[in-house]
């Protein structure tokens, strides 16, 4: 009897997390709803203003509330954020997991942690104090700088190893000597010319404002990175011995073990890294808030990421001082609307990774 | 391909992943350089004699006689400029009518910054405002505000189709020929004397409570606020987290109810944190009244709700990390199943768990966004215990927040706000450390 | 095992005991203030120079917005609302329904200057000209007298109490434009001014320093003076709601009027705004 009731009262606590997740929905719902279901105009009025018109005025004596900019500004910043994130991330998840030796990988995941735990209003300070006055004041050297430092090893890399494959593929024993050393320079001078041309153009850039989407890109992208290095070394490291022992046992090289075995079969799990990243990058709040510009605009052409830019998070977290709680006005509960479409785009999301991870684990099964 | 060429492509692929794991690093040094570097200025830094009467006037520190002495040498370092001016005054007196305008606003102002490099002037009223009522605290800002008298910043306006442009001229010539000539080079040459730096270690930032909005004195409000709500917020979870996660190891019987329990734990570790200050704000204050309005129990329930899914997880891989043995010896030896958890289980499993908990500490003292809306108050005193059932708090990552954007002075107190963020990042890397350092026994001691 | 049950009971037991103590044993004024961040400096000096006299009150400043404010004071979970606005009328009504009876007490005037960068040579706009370059029909300081350059136009964030005052008193219900770059505070934008030559913003006047350079709106230079006698067109008063008038000589009473004093105007002086009473010298001043 004791064991049962026992048994009822764990089972109870448990679905505690299960409820706050139901009370979360419903309250934030509840609030919601009102802004769709007005007298003052139809649900699909409201709908199709939230959704698809830009004009994003909460305050003035006749509102309007077009969101679509917001939306847009959320994404930019956190399509951003995976640019910078999903390819360090990936690759120092690689790195992690087969290149580098147990006693260096020690000192490395703290790293990684140590990232992953710094809280996000530091982020945001740094973002605003630091990084913002530097793009203001020295943005195309800083852009240029960029640039270079990260494009540059790339494309040396690769014309090293394209003249070198290319030039196997044409060589003959006569003109084997010198075709390589030609192919090289040629290569090289081209992406050299490519680089100073895209660097020269960048060092031009006169950027307007600092707090705009590309710094908070930038920095979301460093607090996403933590989340896709360590989810897609999980997936990495879950990847069996055997596969890689029999990729090696084929002759194959460190390299294409990697790129053609355990890539692919840990795919599915870096998906769900690159998901899982994503939303810290679309729900984190106060490094946009303070680092965006918070222009509610789209910006002009639309990847035109040194304009400053508006998100869900950064509005809500921002108007909610400002709205009359009391009467419960529309621009109270179009936050709360906000926040669902917030709270939807991560349930779905979460699902989603859930699912790919499921898969890939009957997978790997 | 040739296996030259493999053998390249090899090495490439494997330079590109280390320069990943570089670029990763330096994100971190630059990151944490400023806030390392220009936080510690907050705690050390060459303070003159106006700090250290700060600190005897506000907090009862220093020695009372050695600081008069200083200050008596200090008022006779600064008495000339006074006289200086006096006379001048005087002067004025007999300047023709338009001269006399002139020079008042030209007075006016050099009386301003010499009034804010040194604070007020000897013999008039007590100004209201702590920020008025001493001079330059710090060396360096005095170095800037120092500047500012010597240097006049003027326009060229004289082609209107063009942008004006800036003539910085020495204050000097402004006054050229009148009392107040010498006043510049000695103000140059003296300053020194005038406020007798020296190399001060403010520890007590950290402790102190602000004065005058943060102007001057430190952020111990804030800590304390930070510290009860991570430690409530801890208190909420860590119970229920540890109690789900026994559940979810030992009882739970693998079916869809439980897959639908398990995706919803997943669920509410990817809600965005400002969702979670909303639902505070909805459920815990405007539906469930746990307080009339913001206070540290309710932002210490939404940070516990946040956090609930880190413990849960933490607990449950501490927990399934317990050799089996260890429950089978117990079970065969005629224990209960509870009391197998209790005494077997929750012990072996305490180290793993208190690494959760602490990683879990790291975010819930970091969080800002949670506690917007249900805990965090701008100014206030440092909260006795009782009375964070009804009363928000100021919290570090609120304050921060507060200061760079909000602040009347942004610029001005630059080093409070630097301060703040290195102990805001200094509290949560300790907690991490601790975690990682744990972790590391727990891991030696299962390997042998 | 069960020792160390009956010792965690006691010591449960002496925390609650003493938590009960501690709690009767507090005995002092409290006052609570929420609201706008406009106001909210003002709040927080008085506050600190109130207590610094009176060690027996406690004055808590929350600075979350003149809408939650409100709601405070109706709920009746602060004594002082402060707002950048006046109450709404639906505001009103949920506070009389609720028993509250909402008393303004305007603290400071606080005017909103249009800055430029100190190089530009305009000198002065109209508040015509102020509208339309915020509805994106002047793109060019040429149409305004000054050099052949684009504006760069500043706004603060929607958000924010001097964003609406600014909707309020000069754009005349039209919507600004959606070109406008918004700001997240008046320090930002003036930092955002200072550094860029061609933009134009608009900061409360506290803010107005050297660094930047503000404009006259219809020949009127925003000051002291011509803030407090309304002859500066941009300026709005700041409020403190308080739940009926205070009962005279109170705490709460005297922390409502500080405002009133000469050391309150003083205050609010020395944060940058302007306070109601200018009957001394300084009224004058202006004509020179």
């Amino acid at each position: 009897m004791t064991e049962l009731l026992g048994h009822g009262l764990l089972l109870l606590i448990t679905s505690s997390s299960a409820l706050a997740v139901l009370f979360i929905f419903f309250f934030i719902a509840k609030d919601a709803l009102p802004f769709f279901v007005t007298r003052d105009a139809g649900v699909l009025d409201r709908l199709r203003e939230f959704f698809t018109t830009t004009a994003w005025y909460p305050s003035s004596p006749s509102p309007s509330f077009g969101a679509l900019a917001i939306f847009v500004g959320s994404g930019l910043v956190t399509v951003g954020a995976a640019l910078v994130a999903v390819p360090l991330g990936v690759l120092a998840a690689v790195c992690l997991s087969d290149v580098l030796p147990f006693a260096v990988r020690q000192f490395v995941k703290p790293v990684v942690e140590v990232l992953a735990a710094i809280p996000s209003v530091a982020y945001g300070f740094f973002a605003l104090v630091v990084f913002a006055p530097l793009l203001q004041e020295h943005g195309g050297l800083v852009l240029s700088v960029g640039w270079w430092c990260l494009v540059g090893p790339v494309a040396g890399l690769a014309v090293f190893v394209l003249s070198d494959v290319v030039g196997n593929r044409l060589a003959t024993p006569r003109r084997g000597r010198w075709l390589r050393p030609l192919l090289g320079l040629i290569l090289g001078g081209l992406a050299t010319a490519g680089l100073v041309y895209v660097g020269g153009r960048l060092a031009g850039i006169e950027v307007g404002s600092g707090t705009n989407a590309f710094n908070v890109s930038i920095i979301l992208g460093i607090m996403a990175l933590p989340t896709v290095t360590s989810v897609s070394e999980d997936a990495l490291q879950a990847v069996g011995r055997e596969l890689r022992e029999g990729a090696y046992a084929l002759g194959s090289t460190r390299a294409e073990t990697l790129v053609r075995v355990v890539i692919p079969a840990a795919g599915s799990g870096i998906c769900a890294a690159i998901i899982l990243g994503l939303m810290r990058a679309i729900g984190e709040t106060m490094v946009v808030w303070m680092a965006s510009g918070n222009a509610a605009q789209i910006p002009s052409p639309w990847y035109n990421v040194l304009q400053p830019v508006r998100t869900l998070t950064a509005t809500i977290a921002g108007d909610m001082g400002e709205a009359d709680h009391v009467t419960g006005s529309a621009r109270y509960h179009v936050l709360f609307a906000m926040a669902l479409a917030l709270l939807s785009i991560s349930f779905v999301c979460n699902l989603v990774s859930e699912r790919v991870i499921g898969r890939a684990t009957l997978k790997l099964r | 391909m040739r296996l030259g060429s493999r053998k390249l492509l090899d090495r490439s692929f494997t330079s590109l992943g280390l320069v990943s794991i570089l670029l990763v690093a330096g994100a971190l040094v630059v990151l944490l350089m400023p806030i390392a570097v220009r936080g510690a200025r907050a705690f050390v830094f060459r303070g003159t004699i106006e700090h250290r009467r700060l600190m005897l006037d506000h907090f009862g520190r220093g020695n009372p006689l050695e600081l008069e002495a200083e200050w008596s040498k200090a008022r006779a370092a600064r008495q000339p400029v006074y006289d200086w001016i006096t006379q001048f005054e005087q002067e004025w007196r007999s300047y023709p009518a338009a001269k006399r305008r002139e020079y008042r606003a030209e007075l006016d102002e050099l009386k301003g910054h010499l009034r804010v490099l040194l604070g007020p002037p000897p013999g008039g009223e007590r100004p209201v405002m702590v920020r008025d009522q001493y001079g330059q605290t710090r060396w360096d800002r005095a170095q800037i505000k120092l500047r500012n008298v010597l240097l006049v910043e003027e326009w060229d306006y004289s082609d209107p189709t063009q942008m004006g442009r800036r003539v910085l001229r020495p204050r000097a010539t402004h006054f050229q020929g009148t009392a107040l000539e010498p006043l510049f080079a000695y103000v140059e040459t003296h300053i020194d004397e005038m406020l007798r730096p020296r190399w001060t270690f403010y520890w007590r930032f950290l402790f102190d409570n602000s004065l005058d909005a943060h102007f001057f004195g430190g952020i111990w409000p804030e800590m304390l606020g930070t510290l009860y709500l991570t430690i409530g917020a801890i208190l909420f979870a860590v119970p229920m987290g540890v109690v789900s996660a026994i559940y979810l190891v030992e009882y739970a019987k693998e079916g869809w109810a439980m897959g639908v329990l398990r995706s919803c734990i997943s669920t509410l570790a990817g809600v965005p944190s400002i969702v979670f200050g909303l639902f505070g704000l909805a459920f815990f204050i405007n539906t469930i009244h746990v307080s009339p309005s913001k206070s540290v129990l309710a932002g210490s329930l939404t940070l516990a709700a946040l956090i609930l899914p880190l413990v849960i997880r933490a607990s449950e891989e501490a927990i399934r990390a317990v050799p089996h043995a260890y429950k089978e010896a117990a079970l065969s030896c005629g224990a209960s199943r509870w009391r197998t958890i209790i005494t077997v289980i929750l012990p072996a499993a305490l180290p793993g768990i208190l690494t959760g908990v602490v990683i879990s500490m790291g975010r819930a003292a970091g969080e800002t966004a949670p506690i917007i809306f249900t805990a965090a108050f701008s100014v206030g005193p440092a909260l006795k215990l009782w009375e964070t059932f009804t009363q928000g708090t100021p919290a570090l990552p609120w304050n921060i927040y507060s200061l760079c954007t909000e602040h009347q002075a942004v610029d001005e107190i630059r080093h409070v706000q630097y301060g703040m963020v290195l102990a805001l990042v200094l509290l949560v890397l300790l907690l991490n450390g601790a975690a990682i350092v744990l972790r590391a026994r727990i891991s030696r001691k299962l390997t042998g | 095992m069960e020792r160390r049950q009956v010792r965690l009971t006691r010591w449960l037991g002496s925390a609650v005991l003493l938590l009960g103590v501690a709690g009767a044993g507090a005995q002092e004024t409290k006052i609570v203030v929420d609201g706008s961040t406009t106001v909210g400096p003002i709040a927080k000096a008085f506050a600190e120079y109130y207590m610094a006299d009176h060690k027996d009150v406690r004055i808590t400043v929350s600075e979350s917005g003149s809408g939650n404010g409100a709601k405070s004071l109706i709920n009746k979970t602060c004594d002082v609302a402060s707002m950048s606005r006046f109450m709404k009328d639906g505001e009103f009504k949920a506070a009389v329904e609720a028993g509250v009876q909402p008393v303004a007490h305007i603290v400071a005037m606080d005017g909103i200057a249009i800055i430029v960068h100190p190089s530009n040579p305009v000198k002065n706009l109209t508040v015509e000209q102020v509208r339309n370059v915020y509805l994106g029909k002047i793109t060019n300081w040429k149409e305004l007298g000054g050099p052949d350059k684009p504006l760069v136009v500043i706004s603060r964030d929607t958000n924010s109490g001097t964003y609406e005052c600014f909707e309020e008193l000069v754009m005349n219900k039209e919507k600004i434009a959606k070109e406008v770059e918004y700001v997240g505070s008046n320090g930002a934008i003036r930092q955002r001014v200072q550094s860029t030559p061609t933009a134009i913003g608009y900061v409360g006047l506290g803010f107005a320093d050297k660094t930047v350079k503000a404009l006259s709106v219809n020949g009127i230079q925003p000051s002291r003076a011509t803030v407090a006698s309304g002859i500066y067109p941009v300026a709005r008063p700041l409020y403190l709601f308080t739940n009926g008038y205070p009962k005279l000589g109170s705490p709460l009473h005297a922390f409502v009027t500080i405002h009133l004093t000469p050391k309150g105007e003083e205050i609010v002086q020395s944060i940058g705004f302007i306070p109601l009473t200018v009957y001394s010298a300084n009224a004058g001043q202006t004509e020179e």
